[in-house]
């Protein structure tokens, strides 16, 4: 008897096969974005679990080579010391910024392709989540080596949070156990950071791919003619097992060959270069993703604040508050503004969608203006004239893609209503 | 029957089962998660006063904050125009709301609203934490023309022009960094005559 029907006796694994390993993924090579995320996270839970072991949530001081250190710090020095103490750490940095990078191109390729549609509404608000708290996760990250660089991060963080009107000082207080920098930051970052958040992350991811299972995968327009030939509603695509499942692990080692080269290359937070929390803050600038909250900061008026119903409203609140929690709003309103009747089975050409194309594209330019607003210092562009430059370039976008897809539509008389 | 929604119709309270258990469920998820509440508050630390609090008391000594000579007396001679370093209170460096910036200057340079009284030879001191959002500011030496110098904070460019009392010149800072009091004493060292003029650290509230 082999192993496997000794198991299959008892765990019906064949009729598990017959049931889930069949089901039909349709395929287009953009499908695979939200693979690169979830794989990001697979890496960063491994090398997690590898830091874990060697990492100390404390700023008690301690004696590292002579000198008298964070013991945090000190504790990441000793991981980067070791063989691939170092190269585990940026792996992890980096699969941090790709599963960001991932999951942002793919709500871009959702979004384009307007697969955010009718039924699959809440989907896209369980991406969102998804974006938010893998936002979070990199923000508690910054903080626990103790550098110069985590400690000054983490202190803006601090300062934007307290800003917030009537909830601000209870709420900093809260997430920074008390008034930063406490002895309590630390250890409360590490457990919302290895613990609070990826359980959090896990919950959404797996509610994620229940929603698709249950929902099935948009699938490309071509199959659309296919399909009525055939006359059938069932998908057309590969199954999970082998196919799919050759794809994707094939795909996740490609992935993973790329980060550990770039792991091993590029040198990325070199904390001893930080060095330990000291008077003086040297030029630093956030990872890409929170590049467009930086720059907002940078370009808001200083004097800019005004009272609603008893709470001041400062420009730290409006900038790293109001602003990102905004653009999650509107993003979140997406699929219930565009609305649709019937549910829709097939992504979308943006190319026929000139009113929603444009608009993701304006604000794909806003935000990266406001990113390049982050670097004005060496750029030397005044905080007025960049606020300029960014309203114009916005626009330009906006309208001239708008007008050229129009054109396009017209000239192949498609019949397009937005 | 004794089940079901026959039961149901037959009671005369005048409140079905449906309702009566609909009642149970809110009436207990309202008290589970104003309990929650109740241990969220345990998870907010008590307010120890908050914020940059100075302990700097006039007739302090100034000490250098950083670099080779940290914990060393500032020496007057060894400033040139143009010059700047960060400075503690000797004795009281564990705590940064004590952070100052010293600058050289020409004190012909000095315009309103800087406080003439509260520099000496030149010398002017300014709190050294943003009152943006708390970065610690840096100086930004102009070589060929050292009066052209400035104070910038790294994090989003707030500019603080020393020669008018650290007005602001630029960038997100709501207000000006406070100046406090420095005299050069008899032996050569630097030491603090005053309190802040005004308030010191992030302005977030």
């Amino acid at each position: 008897m082999s192993i496997f029907t000794w198991f299959d006796e008892r765990l019906e694994l064949k009729k598990f096969k017959a049931k889930f390993l069949v089901k039909t993924f349709p395929t287009h090579p953009t499908f695979l974005l939200g693979e690169m995320a979830l794989f990001s996270f697979i890496t960063l839970v491994v090398t997690g679990l590898f830091l874990g072991f060697l990492y100390e949530p404390s700023t008690k001081m301690v004696s590292l080579f002579g000198a008298m250190v964070p013991s945090a710090y000190a504790s990441v020095v000793k991981i980067d010391i070791l063989p691939v103490g170092m190269i585990i750490r940026r792996v992890h940095h980096w699969s941090a910024m790709l599963m960001i990078a991932a999951v942002l191109t793919h709500l871009m390729r959702i979004y384009f392709t307007s697969a955010y549609r009718k039924p699959r509404e809440i989907n896209w608000l369980v991406g969102l989540g998804l974006l938010g708290m893998a936002m979070v996760a990199a923000f508690t990250g910054y903080l626990l080596p103790y550098s110069q660089f985590s400690v000054t991060a983490t202190s803006i963080a601090y300062y934007v949070a307290k800003s917030m009107p009537w909830v601000g000082d209870w709420v900093s207080r809260l997430l920074f156990a008390g008034e930063f920098p406490s002895e309590g930051t630390v250890p409360r970052f590490f457990f919302m950071h290895v613990m609070l958040i990826p359980a959090v992350l896990i919950g959404l991811i797996s509610l994620h791919l229940l929603i698709i299972v249950k929902q099935k995968h948009t699938e490309p327009r071509s199959n659309k003619n296919r399909k009525e030939a055939q006359g059938g509603r069932r998908l057309i695509g590969i199954p999970i097992w082998p196919e799919q499942g050759v794809i994707s692990l094939s795909f996740y080692l490609f992935l993973l060959f790329v980060v550990v080269l770039m792991a091993t290359y590029i040198p990325l937070n070199p904390i001893e270069t930080y060095g330990p929390p000291s008077p003086g803050t040297p030029v630093m600038r956030p990872d890409w993703y929170f590049l467009p909250v930086y720059g907002f900061l940078k370009l808001i008026p200083g004097d800019l604040s005004f009272s609603v119903l008893g709470g001041k409203i400062t420009p730290e609140t409006i900038g790293g508050v109001i602003f990102p929690g905004l653009l999650f709003l509107v993003a979140a309103l997406i699929p219930f503004l565009d609305q649709w009747k019937e549910p829709q089975y097939y992504i979308a050409n943006p190319l026929h969608r000139p009113f929603m194309t444009s608009l993701g594209a304006g604000a794909g330019v806003f935000l990266c203006m406001t990113a390049v607003a982050g670097y004005i210092d060496v750029l030397h562009i005044s905080p007025g004239r960049m606020t300029g430059y960014a309203i114009l370039a916005t626009l330009a976008a906006w309208s001239v893609t708008y007008t050229l897809l129009r054109r396009y539509n017209r000239k192949r008389g498609n019949n397009v209503k937005t | 029957m004794v089940d079901g929604i026959e039961g149901d119709k037959g009671e005369k309270a005048g409140i079905t089962r449906r309702r009566f258990t609909l009642g149970v469920l809110i009436a207990s998820a309202a008290g589970a998660l104003g309990s929650l509440f109740a241990m969220l508050k345990v998870l907010v630390p008590e307010k120890k006063g908050g914020g940059y609090v100075t302990t700097i008391q006039p007739g302090d000594r100034l000490v250098y904050a950083k670099g080779g000579n940290m914990g060393a007396l500032l020496q007057a001679s060894s400033f040139n125009v143009g010059d700047a370093v960060l400075a503690f209170p000797s004795g009281k460096s564990s705590n940064p709301a004590n952070l100052v910036q010293v600058i050289k200057l020409e004190e012909a340079e000095f315009k309103p609203p800087i406080h003439l009284d509260l520099t000496d030879r030149g010398f002017v001191a300014y709190s050294a934490i943003c009152t943006h959002l708390g970065c610690t500011v840096s100086w930004v030496k102009n070589e060929k023309a050292p009066a052209a110098s400035f104070t910038e904070c790294f994090c989003h460019n707030s500019i603080f022009d020393p020669a008018r009392g650290a007005k602001v010149m630029g960038g997100p800072a709501p207000i000006p960094l406070a100046q406090i009091g420095v005299k050069v004493a008899d032996d050569g060292t630097l030491v603090f005559t005053s309190d802040f003029t005004g308030p010191i650290g992030p302005q977030v509230s």
